[in-house]
C-alpha cells in the first residue's frame, strides 16, 4: 500500500455532502436541521459540517418532525435558507400536514407568489435490503400530487451534485429525494462540468429509436442495464431521466415518444399511482386520436418485506424491464 | 415596556372598541342574511389579544387565530385590510386566495396563519431561532386555542423551545369552548397550560378579561425572552359570547353561564377602568364614538369596493 493518502473513488454520498458544504459556505442563511445532523446525519450527507460550521448552522433537534417542519417554515419566513434532513423519506408522512398544507401552499394563499420560500427537505428513500415496508418506500408519488412543491430525485454522480445546486438555488419549497442505493454510486473520478439541471429539465441519457423508456432514481441504474440488453437484442433505447419529478419535463417525453413511438416507464414506487400513471395519461394527450404503445414496470401493490430476499423479487429489476420492452417491441411489430 | 398607562391605555380602549365595532358589524351582516366570509366572532376575548399584542414591537412577530381581528389590529394592520380580505375586495393582503383567515403583513410581524391547527407551535419556534441566529432581541407570540393547544406539535415545540432557550410566548386563549366541546372535556382540571409547568418554565394563568393584567404577564414574558430568558406560556381565562361561526345557533351554551359572562365583558369592564382613573366620560364617549364610526364607514366604503381580480394562472407551475 502507498504511504501517500489517495483520494478514494468519490460516491454520491460524498458528492452530496460536499455540495451541501459548499453552499452553506457560500451563503450564511443557510441552515441545516434535522435528527443525528451534529454526527453526520442519517446518511452520512450531513458529514463534517458540524465541525465545519458549529451549531447555529447546523442544528441537531429532538425526534420531533413536526416541531422541526413548522421552525423550518418559520426560519424560511424570517429570511433564513434552510435544510431539513429526515431521517428516512417515509417519515415524510409524519409532516404531510406541514408539507403540504403549509408549506407548499403558504405563498399563494397569503398573496406572496413570486416570493421564494427556500425549504428544502432532503433524505433518504427505496428500498435497499430488508428495511421493512416503513423505511423502503418510494415516496415522490405520495406528494406529487401537491402543488407547489418541487421533488428531485438525483441518480448518479455527474446529477446529484448540480441537481442538489439547482434545488438550493430554486430558492422554493423541494423535496430532495435520495435513493439508498444511489448513494454508493461511483464515478470515474475525474470531476465533469456539473449538467444542466434546473426545476423541470430531464436528461436525455441515450438516444434510440425503437422505444423510450423513463427511469429515475435507482431505476436508471436499472433502466442502463436493460438498455445495454435490448441493445444485444436489436432495440435501440431512448432513455429519459426527468430528475424532477415535480415539475416534470412532459415535453421531452412526448418528443421521444413522436420519435420513438413507444414508451416504457420504469418505476420503483406502487404501481398505482404512481408517476407513470401520470407520464402514461399525459404523453396519451399529447398523441389525440393515436393509440398509444406504453406500459409500466413498477412495485407491484405489496408492502416492502422485511425478508431481503422476497423484497428482492418484488422489486422492479433490469430484467424486468427488458422482458417488458420486447413484449412493447414484439406485439407491435407482430400486429 | 411594562404595563400600559394613561393615554397608552385609551388608544388599547379605542382598538378594543374598534375591534367590537367590526365584529358587531359582521354579526349585524349575518343577521341581515349577508356573507361574511369565515367570519369567528373574537368578542368577549378583546382584552387578551389586545392586551399582549400591545406589549410587542413590530419587529416581533405573532402568530394570530382564526378569531384575529383584534389581534391583528393591534399588530397595527389597518381595518381596511382586515375586511378587504374578508370580503375578497381589492386592497387586502392575499387576493381572495387565503381571505380574513390569511391575513399577512411579514413588515408588520404577521407572516400569516395555518389552517391546520398544530404548525403554528413549531412555525413560532422558528420565528423565535431565525432572532436567537440573527442574536436579535425580538420575540414570537404564538396564541392557540382548546383546538391547536391538544396537538402533539405544541409539545415538540416547548421542548424545542426550552431546549435552545428560545424568546418565543405561548398564549393559550382558554375560551370555555372548542366548537360546542367545554374545555373540561379536552384538559384536566379545563386548564389548557398546566402541565406545561412540567418544562420548569413560567407557566402564568391570568384573567383574560382583565387588560391590566394580560398586559402586565405578556410584558414580563416578552421581556424576560428579550433578555435571554427564553420561553414562557400564558394562559388567559377568557370567553367566546358569540357562536363559533354562522352556522353554530350556540344552543348548547346554557343561558345563565353567557349572562355571568357577557357581565364580565372586557370592554365595559376597561371602561370602568378608565373612569377610575379619572378619564372624562364624555371623552371616553368620544373615543367610542369615533372608532364606531371609523369602523362603519370602513366596512361600507370595503365593501362597495371592486372584488379583487382574479388571477387564475397565479400558482400554477412555470406561471408563478
Ligand atoms: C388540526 C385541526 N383539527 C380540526 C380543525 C377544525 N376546527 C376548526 S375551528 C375548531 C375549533 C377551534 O376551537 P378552539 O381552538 O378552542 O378555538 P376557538 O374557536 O374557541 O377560538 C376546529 C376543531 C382544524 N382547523 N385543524
Amino acid at each position: 500500500m502507498s504511504t501517500t493518502v489517495e483520494r478514494r473513488v468519490r460516491t454520491v454520498r460524498e458528492s452530496l455532502a460536499s455540495t451541501l458544504g459548499e453552499a452553506m459556505a457560500a451563503d450564511e442563511s443557510m441552515v441545516l436541521l434535522g435528527e443525528t445532523v451534529r454526527a453526520g446525519g442519517a446518511q452520512g450527507v450531513a458529514r463534517g459540517l458540524y465541525e465545519r460550521f458549529g451549531p447555529s448552522r447546523v442544528i441537531e433537534t429532538p425526534v420531533s418532525e413536526n416541531g422541526i417542519f413548522g421552525a423550518a417554515l418559520g426560519l424560511a419566513l424570517s429570511g433564513f435558507r434552510p435544510v431539513v434532513e429526515i431521517y428516512s423519506a417515509d417519515f415524510l408522512l409524519a409532516v404531510a400536514n406541514e408539507i403540504v398544507n403549509d408549506i407548499a401552499k403558504w405563498r399563494i394563499q397569503h398573496g406572496q407568489p413570486g416570493a421564494q420560500l427556500p425549504v428544502l427537505i432532503r433524505g433518504c428513500m427505496g428500498a435497499t435490503a430488508g428495511l421493512g415496508p416503513e423505511h423502503s418506500q418510494s415516496m415522490e408519488p405520495f406528494f406529487f400530487h401537491s402543488p407547489g412543491l418541487q421533488i428531485c430525485v438525483p441518480s448518479t454522480l455527474e446529477n446529484a451534485p448540480a441537481l442538489l445546486d439547482a434545488a438550493l438555488e430554486s430558492r422554493q419549497p423541494t423535496l430532495f429525494l435520495e435513493h439508498r442505493k444511489v448513494y454508493e454510486l461511483q464515478g470515474s473520478g475525474t470531476p465533469e462540468p456539473r449538467p444542466a439541471a434546473e426545476p423541470g429539465t430531464a436528461e436525455v441519457v441515450r438516444v434510440g429509436t425503437d422505444l423510450t423508456m423513463v427511469a429515475w432514481g435507482w431505476m436508471r441504474t436499472e433502466a442502463e442495464a436493460a438498455c445495454a440488453t435490448l441493445a444485444e437484442h436489436g432495440v435501440t433505447v431512448e432513455l429519459v431521466d426527468p430528475r424532477w419529478i415535480r415539475p416534470f419535463d412532459y415535453a421531452t417525453v412526448v418528443n421521444s415518444v413522436a420519435k420513438t413511438g413507444r414508451l416504457l416507464v420504469l418505476e420503483e414506487a406502487f404501481i398505482t399511482g404512481g408517476i407513470g400513471a401520470e407520464i402514461l395519461a399525459r404523453v396519451t394527450e399529447a398523441f389525440p386520436g393515436r393509440a398509444l404503445v406504453a406500459t409500466r414496470v413498477a412495485m407491484p401493490d405489496v408492502i416492502h418485506p422485511y425478508h431481503a430476499e422476497m423484497e428482492r423479487q418484488i422489486l422492479p429489476t433490469a430484467a424486468d424491464a427488458v422482458h417488458a420492452a420486447l413484449r412493447l417491441v414484439r406485439n407491435q411489430d407482430e400486429s | 415596556m411594562g404595563a400600559p398607562s394613561g393615554d397608552d391605555l385609551l388608544r388599547l380602549y379605542e382598538l378594543m372598541v374598534e375591534s367590537r365595532a367590526f365584529d358587531d358589524a359582521c354579526m349585524d351582516l349575518l343577521a341581515a342574511g349577508e356573507e361574511v366570509p369565515h367570519f369567528h366572532s373574537g368578542a368577549g376575548q378583546e382584552a387578551l389579544s389586545i392586551g399582549s399584542v400591545a406589549m410587542l414591537r413590530p419587529t416581533d412577530e405573532i402568530v394570530y387565530t382564526h378569531r384575529g381581528y383584534a389581534h391583528l389590529l393591534a399588530k397595527g394592520v389597518p381595518l381596511a385590510t382586515i375586511a378587504a380580505d374578508m370580503f375578497y375586495r381589492r386592497g387586502g393582503t392575499n387576493g381572495a386566495r387565503g381571505g380574513v383567515m390569511h391575513v399577512s403583513r411579514p413588515d408588520l410581524g404577521v407572516p400569516g396563519r395555518e389552517g391546520v391547527f398544530g404548525t403554528r407551535f413549531g412555525l413560532a419556534a422558528g420565528l423565535a431561532l431565525a432572532h436567537s441566529l440573527r442574536g436579535d432581541d425580538g420575540v414570537a407570540v404564538c396564541f392557540y386555542g382548546e383546538a391547536a393547544g391538544a396537538r402533539g406539535p405544541l409539545y415538540e415545540a416547548l421542548n424545542m423551545a426550552v431546549l435552545w432557550n428560545l424568546p418565543v410566548v405561548f398564549v393559550a386563549e382558554n375560551n370555555g369552548w372548542s366548537v360546542n366541546s367545554r374545555t373540561e372535556w379536552l384538559f384536566p382540571g379545563g386548564r389548557m397550560s398546566t402541565v406545561w409547568s412540567g418544562f420548569g418554565i413560567p407557566v402564568t394563568e391570568v384573567d383574560g378579561n382583565d387588560l391590566t393584567a394580560v398586559s402586565s404577564a405578556t410584558a414580563r414574558a416578552v421581556s424576560r425572552a428579550r433578555a435571554g430568558g427564553g420561553p414562557s406560556v400564558i394562559e388567559g381565562l377568557t370567553y367566546r359570547l358569540h357562536p363559533h361561526i354562522w352556522w353554530d345557533d350556540a344552543s348548547y351554551v346554557p343561558a345563565r353561564e353567557l349572562q355571568a359572562w357577557w357581565e364580565k365583558d372586557p370592554i365595559p369592564r376597561q371602561r370602568r377602568v378608565l373612569e377610575e382613573e379619572g378619564m372624562a366620560a364624555d371623552r371616553l364617549d368620544d373615543v367610542e364614538r369615533r372608532a364606531r364610526n371609523r369602523v362603519a364607514e370602513t366596512i361600507e366604503a370595503v365593501r362597495g369596493a371592486p372584488f379583487v381580480e382574479w388571477d387564475l394562472e397565479v400558482g400554477v407551475e412555470g406561471v408563478r
